[in-house]
Order: structure tokens, then C-alpha cells, then sequence
């Protein structure tokens, strides 16, 4: 037995190690695709003049879908923000999930909204609807009031049965969409409309950026540091990560704060699934098995300058919630679609996306907290080699700066939106600081919601909201 | 031995961090300093080619100006590209003798580039400002990829002559894989020239999807004299025919064509029958109102949605015939829809 120990602790020391490497290696192999892909994206869309589309005469019309629950904070601002997007025929479909707040009225009074006798085709069950509405003053605004279904994929239902157009975007009440984003993210679809079945856009954070009249008119770094490593994460994960894995056909994500997708494939595949916890990740994958199974081609974009700003959680309480609801996504979906793991029926999404999620999204927290754990323990014996530990430390610091700074880089060459010197100074520092608690913190609510996966916890956690005037504080 | 590794990539990744870190501060001040630089000569260019544009003789004023910025192609493209976009007509000569003395050739040069994206980016400059004579650069990147080939169709149809109409049709017609969307806004912007054209390739024995698009254009461009060859599709047995058929009728009004249109309203597809409806309304022949009335009472949700709107059109008429059926007890569905589209006339005018 005293022989098996030394063993099964090298043997886990080497298994964080691997990992290590692996992770690191993906990501920086992830962020040299989106590298080649901005650059590239750049160079195809120089003299591309986006008000073409404005005027092109067959571009498919979009129905964009808010779902709304308790945002009378922010929800005016929204709707102004998406009825200010230049893009030919749109209607906005705002649907007030039984909100126990103001929203309904708030919506009423700003926009005049008149009770509508509306006949719709339920294709897809969500919780009874109370009335729609029309606005008088604005004829692109519907406003659907149903009872609360227990989550966003109800109400994004009910979005869906009473939508008239062919596209759908489903986009946060909480979110700011630029006034061209749908105009540049719905190129795909009139490049290459058959094939085309989603595309996702980026999303950053409004925190430290002025907000005026549903607009980002200024873009700042936030005052408070967990904002800031937010920033950066944003960054990695959508210039980084997400490019890096469209290019290589393994989108499984298109994040339900800003995504389009072609609403007869999402219809024909059920819809959002109500029971689903991050309905943007289930959507997207059982839309590729559905293509997949029936043997069509398909493509699921993602492109790397419609923005859609929104509001990052500034306390660590409320973004434990959120990332916690995040890793509960990952594992229900990942378990749910198990079947499509390692199947060359699922062509790259069950070859290597699902994989990867599931060796390294999923099971990354525990093995980084099985690491501190080894190493306290280690502490606690005596036994820990501290040059070792330390240079160890500093090569995953110095890794992970690594990365973030390729994704500063990708920043600079995508959009360039933050004007400062300052700022690129002190989301480098953000890079290293993050490593010292913030990294840390979050291995371990990740790690945790596999407990509350376990013990069946469903719920999705309230999000406090400061609202877009308040968050738009720069230092 | 796995210490040293650690050691060693420690110093490697914290050289690493620290050169890209400096190169981004690096680019970042280079990039800075290029764009003020920039932003002045835009400027300076700027207040030139307006003077140039309300010049007596702009076109003179034009070759001096292209003499004087020859040697800033960035900016100048840039520039070119702007005002491409303000201006329209006879104004826009003035900028392509601009283009023809500063960077014509070079764009020409770069249009052979192995890269496609140099291509792209070439043949984009000769969507604004190619004159005729380029025709035969452009017709040779037909046979690039497609991106690049749209781009060149985009460019032919600014420089439209008879030769690169029938270039574009007879590529149309060839395509095996033809990016509808893309034909349709070419088509769209060539206009009612196409007419001819349009005729010949209707005629033709094509792929139903692409009779499909031809159908829709005609009645987009509002080109009443292919009626007749219209109405033919009208009897085809691929539906989705039918359908543009029973749109492209409705949009060219022709009276004579409400017989067609009753019979595609009586359609086996309910697709068919819900555009006959629709487009029937466009038509405003009272004698059509007793069949839209009657689709409102369709089994299908959108036959009677189709319908509802298609009394709409009528005005008056019609929204008088929604007020009856909206008020009969017999068929709540049919009610339903006829007091949607009443709120809907009511509250945004129908605008929506």
C-alpha cells in the first residue's frame, strides 16, 4: 500500500502535467487559426460596402427575438438599440417571460403598446401566452407577454411561434447589438444560403464603456478587476477560441446573447429545449446532428466584427452563479448528446468538438483542482518541492499570458476597439493578475457544479443587473 | 530532468510573452502614428477633389489631382471609395479619370495575382470605376473561385453592354452551382435591360431553381412584356414554379391575369394557393373578393393569413368584407385571422 502511493501520486502529477500541456497547446494552436482567419477576414472584406446589403433586394428578412425577464432596468434601451439596426426588413419580437418587475409596463408606456387579436401557428410548446402587442409608434415591435416557462428556451419558443420571417436572432435583453452587426453577420447567409444554417457574432463586455441612446459610443476598460478579467476572457474565448474552432468545423457553441440561425432547421429539430440550461449550446449542437443524420450539408460561421455588447457580472457571487450555470450547460448537454462522441457520423463536432469540450471544458476544473489539492496535501506532508512548484506556477502564469496576449493581438488586428494605450497595458496586467486568485476561483465553481449537476439543481440564478447607464462608468 | 524542462520553458514563454507584448505596443504605435498620418492626407485629398468636383473642368482638374497623388495609392483608394459611394452619374467621371491615371494599372496587374484575395480586393475597385474596355480583364476572372467571380459579375453589370449581358446570362445558365442571391442582385442591379435576355434564358430548357430566380426577376423588375412567358410556369409541375409564378403575376398586375391566378388559388399545394391569394389582393379585381373571401375559411394558417392581407390590399372593400367574417360565429379560426389583420391595418397602417 505505502509502495501504491508514490505511484498514484506521480501517476496524477503526470496527468496535470499532460493536461497542462494539451490545454495550452489547443488554445494557443486555436488562437494561430483565428490569427490566419482575421487576417484573411480583413483582407476579403476591404471595399465590401455593408450598405449594399442595406439595399440588396432578396436579403431573407430577420426576426429578432428578446427574451425578457425582470429587465426593466435596461429593456428601453435594448429595444431602442435593435429598432436602430440598419438592416432592410426586421421585426423585434420582445417576449416578457411573466417578469415580476415593471418591464411589461415600461415597454407599454415607451412604445405605446396596443393589445393585438394576433393568430399565430404554434410549432413549438412553450408556457400559455397572455396577449401580444403591438406598438403604435414603432410597426417592427412586437411584444409578447406569456406566463413564466422556467427558463430562456420557453420564451424563445414562444418568440418563434408567433416570428414571421425566415432568420432569427436570438439576442439578450440585457445586450446592446451595434447598429450594422446584422447586416455583417447575415453575409454568410447570402453568400452561401443553402449551406448556411447559424452564425454567431462576437460578444464583448459593456462594463467601462459609455452607453448613450442604446448605443456604445465609447469604449473603456472597467474600473473593477473582475470585470477586467472578464474582458479578457471574452476575448479569448471568442477571438480566440470560438474562431479557432469554426475554422475548423466544430462550432458547438454560438452564444444566446447574440446568434442567427435559420428558423425551419431550428423548428424542424424541436426548437430550444426547454429543459435545457444553456438552450444556446443544445440548440446548436442538436441542429448539427440533425444535419448530420440527414446527411446535408452545412456550415455554422462565425464572424469576427458584428459586436453585441453586454453586461459581465462585477461581483464574485453573481458570476459564480452564472459560470456555474455555464459548466451545468456544458455537462447536461454533453450527456445528453453523448452518443455523438467519437462517431464519424457527427463528422468534426463528433470527432473532435465534443471530445475536446468533454477532456478539457469539462473535466479541466477538476483536474486543476486535483492539482492544488495534490499540492496542499504535499504542503501538509512536507513533502512539496518548492522550486519545482514555483517554476511551475510561473510557466502556467506566463503560459496563460502567453494566450491572452495573443488574443490582445487579435483584438488589435480584428476591431481595434480599445483606443488606448492604457487599456492594452492593463489587460496584459489583467493577464497575469487573473492567475493569482481569479483562475483559481473559478476551477472551483466549475468544479462544484458537477455536485450540483449531480444533485439535480436546474435553476438558472438570478443575474443583478446595474443597468447599461451605470455600467458605462469609465475610470 | 522534468525540473530543467520546467525551468527552461519558464524562460522561453516569459521571452515570448515579453516580445509579443512589445510588438503589440510596438504595432500599436505604428499603427497610431500611420492612421493620424493617414487621416491628414485624407483630408488634405479630401478638400483637393472637392475643389476638383466643382471645377469648371473637373475632368482636367481631375488629371492634375491624379498627378499630384499618384505616389499615395492607400489613401487615395480609400478616398475613391468614399466618394464613390456619394456620388452618381456624370459627377462620377471625374473620379475614374482619378483611377485610370493613379492605380488603374496596378489594379489590373493584381487582378492576375496567385492571391485571391489581392484578386478580390481588385476586382472590387473595378465594381465602382471599370470602363467597358476592362470587360475582357473581367470576363476572364468568370472562371475564379466564386467569390471572386461575383465580384466580377458585379463589376460587369456597372459596365453593362450587350456582350456582357449575354456573358452573364450564358454564365448564369452554365453555373452548376449558381449562388442565387448573388445572380439576383446582379440582375437587380442591371434593370430592365435584361429583358431580352431574360426572355431568351425563360425560354430555354434550365434547372427549375434557376427558371425559378428568372420568374422572380421579371417581377421585381417589373417587366410586364414577359407576361406571357409567365404565365406558362403557371402550369408547371414543380411547385415551387408555381409559387414565383403566382408572386411574379401578382406584382405585374396584368388584369388578364386573374383567370391564372384563380386557378393556382384552387392549387392542390397550399403554398400555391396561399401566394395566388396574396397576390390576387395586388390585382384589386372585385370580381377576385368572393375566392379571398372564401380562403379565409382554408384549413391552412397561411392560406387564410395569405387572404386576410389580400382583402387588406382592397382598401375599404376588403376591410369591410374582414369586418363581416370577423363578426360570424361559424369558423372561429377564420374570425380570428380576419380581426388580426384588421388590428394589424388598424394599429401600423399595414406597414408592418
Amino acid at each position: 500500500m505505502s509502495g501504491l502511493l508514490p505511484v498514484l501520486d506521480a501517476g496524477i502529477e503526470t496527468l496535470i502535467l499532460v493536461y497542462f500541456l494539451l490545454l495550452n497547446t489547443f488554445y494557443f494552436l486555436f488562437s494561430i487559426l483565428s490569427l490566419a482567419g482575421i487576417l484573411r477576414y480583413r483582407r476579403l472584406i476591404t471595399f465590401v460596402r455593408f450598405g449594399e446589403i442595406f439595399r440588396m433586394p432578396i436579403v431573407k428578412p430577420v426576426s429578432v427575438i428578446v427574451p425578457a425577464f425582470n429587465e426593466g432596468q435596461g429593456i428601453i434601451e435594448s429595444v431602442r438599440s435593435l429598432l436602430a439596426l440598419r438592416y432592410p426588413v426586421f421585426e423585434v419580437i420582445v417576449v416578457n417571460d411573466g417578469s415580476t418587475d415593471d418591464t411589461l409596463a415600461r415597454l407599454a408606456e415607451a412604445f405605446d403598446l396596443k393589445l393585438w387579436r394576433a393568430v399565430y401557428r404554434k410549432s413549438l410548446s412553450s408556457a400559455p401566452v397572455r396577449g401580444i402587442y403591438r406598438s403604435a409608434v414603432q410597426p417592427k415591435l412586437v411584444v409578447v407577454d406569456k406566463v413564466n416557462g422556467g427558463g430562456k428556451a420557453d420564451a424563445l419558443n414562444a418568440g418563434l411561434n408567433v416570428s414571421r420571417y425566415p432568420l432569427f436572432c436570438a439576442v439578450d435583453a440585457d445586450s446592446i447589438l451595434e447598429s450594422d452587426a446584422l447586416l455583417k453577420v447575415v453575409r454568410p447567409f447570402i453568400e452561401d444560403p443553402e449551406r448556411t444554417i447559424g452564425a454567431g457574432g462576437i460578444i464583448r463586455l459593456s462594463n467601462g464603456c459609455a452607453v448613450r441612446e442604446g448605443q456604445v459610443v465609447r469604449v473603456g476598460i472597467p474600473r473593477n478587476w473582475i470585470a477586467r478579467f472578464q474582458v479578457l476572457e471574452y476575448l479569448r474565448a471568442f477571438l480566440g477560441g470560438r474562431l479557432g474552432m469554426a475554422m475548423l468545423r466544430s462550432t458547438l457553441i454560438i452564444s444566446g446573447a447574440f446568434g442567427i440561425f435559420r428558423k425551419d432547421i431550428a423548428i424542424a429539430c424541436g426548437g430550444y429545449r426547454a429543459a435545457s440550461i444553456t438552450e444556446d449550446m443544445d440548440l446548436v449542437v442538436r441542429m448539427q446532428k440533425l444535419m448530420h443524420e440527414k446527411k446535408r450539408p452545412f456550415r455554422i460561421p462565425f464572424i469576427p466584427d458584428p459586436i453585441c455588447w453586454t453586461e459581465a457580472p462585477e461581483s464574485l457571487r453573481v458570476l459564480a452563479r452564472q459560470r456555474g450555470r455555464w459548466h451545468r450547460g456544458l455537462i447536461q448537454t454533453l450527456v445528453e448528446y453523448r452518443r455523438m462522441l467519437f462517431r464519424p457520423r457527427y463528422g468534426a463536432a463528433g470527432l473532435f468538438a465534443m471530445p475536446f469540450y468533454a477532456l478539457f471544458e469539462l473535466t479541466g476544473p477538476f483536474i486543476e483542482c486535483l492539482g492544488y489539492a495534490l499540492f496542499a496535501s504535499h504542503v501538509l506532508l512536507g513533502q512539496a518541492n518548492y522550486p519545482f512548484a514555483v517554476a511551475f506556477f510561473f510557466v502556467a502564469v506566463f503560459y496563460g499570458t502567453f494566450v491572452s496576449l495573443l488574443s490582445i493581438l487579435l483584438e488589435e488586428l480584428s476591431e481595434h476597439r480599445y483606443p488606448r494605450l492604457r487599456d492594452i497595458l492593463i489587460l496584459t496586467v489583467s493577464g497575469v493578475a487573473e492567475n493569482l486568485f481569479y483562475r483559481q476561483y473559478l476551477s472551483v465553481v466549475r468544479a462544484w457544479s458537477l455536485i450540483d449537476y449531480l444533485r439535480g439543481k436546474n435553476e438558472w440564478g438570478a443575474m443583478e443587473k446595474r443597468g447599461f447607464a451605470k455600467a458605462g462608468r469609465t475610470p | 530532468m522534468l525540473q530543467t524542462i520546467v525551468l527552461f520553458s519558464f524562460a522561453y514563454l516569459l521571452l515570448l510573452s515579453g516580445s509579443l507584448f512589445l510588438f503589440i505596443l510596438a504595432r500599436r504605435l505604428l499603427v497610431d502614428a500611420r492612421e493620424r498620418r493617414d487621416l491628414r492626407l485624407y483630408g488634405e485629398m479630401e478638400g483637393e477633389l472637392l475643389e476638383v468636383l466643382t471645377a469648371p473642368d473637373p475632368n482636367r482638374a481631375a488629371l492634375a489631382f491624379a498627378r499630384r497623388h499618384k505616389p499615395r495609392p492607400r489613401v487615395l483608394k480609400q478616398l475613391l471609395v468614399a466618394y464613390r459611394e456619394a456620388l452618381a452619374g456624370r459627377a462620377l467621371e471625374p473620379l475614374r479619370t482619378i483611377f485610370e491615371r493613379t492605380i488603374r494599372g496596378r489594379c489590373l496587374r493584381e487582378l492576375r495575382s496567385p492571391w485571391l484575395t489581392t484578386r478580390l480586393q481588385n476586382v472590387r475597385l473595378f465594381v465602382d470605376f471599370s470602363r467597358p474596355e476592362e470587360a475582357a480583364h473581367l470576363v476572364n476572372l468568370l472562371h475564379d473561385k466564386p467569390v471572386v467571380r461575383l465580384a466580377a459579375l458585379n463589376a460587369l453589370s456597372g459596365i453593362a453592354s450587350h456582350d456582357t449581358l449575354s456573358v452573364i446570362f450564358d454564365l448564369f445558365e452554365r453555373d452548376p452551382a449558381p449562388n442565387f442571391y448573388a445572380y439576383s442582385n446582379v440582375f437587380n442591379s442591371l434593370g430592365q435591360r435584361i429583358e431580352p435576355f431574360l426572355r431568351m434564358s425563360l425560354r430555354r430548357p434550365l434547372p427549375p431553381g434557376k427558371h425559378a430566380l428568372l420568374v422572380e426577376m421579371a417581377g421585381r423588375l417589373l417587366l410586364r412584356g414577359l407576361y406571357a412567358d409567365i404565365v406558362r410556369f403557371a402550369l408547371s409541375p414543380d411547385k415551387e414554379l408555381r409559387i414565383r409564378a403566382a408572386r411574379t403575376l401578382g406584382r405585374l398586375a396584368v388584369p388578364a391575369s386573374r383567370r391564372t391566378l384563380l386557378a393556382l388559388a384552387a392549387d392542390p399545394a397550399w403554398e400555391v394557393q396561399a401566394q395566388a391569394v396574396r397576390s390576387l389582393g395586388h390585382l384589386r379585381d372585385w370580381r377576385a373578393i368572393p375566392v379571398l373571401v372564401k380562403a379565409l375559411f382554408s384549413p391552412n394558417w397561411h392560406v387564410r393569413y395569405n387572404a386576410g392581407h389580400g382583402l387588406a390590399a382592397y382598401g375599404l372593400v376588403g376591410v369591410l368584407q374582414l369586418q363581416e367574417v370577423s363578426r360570424q360565429k361559424e369558423d372561429r379560426f377564420a374570425a380570428d385571422m380576419a380581426a388580426m389583420v384588421l388590428d394589424s391595418v388598424v394599429l401600423t397602417g399595414g406597414g408592418a
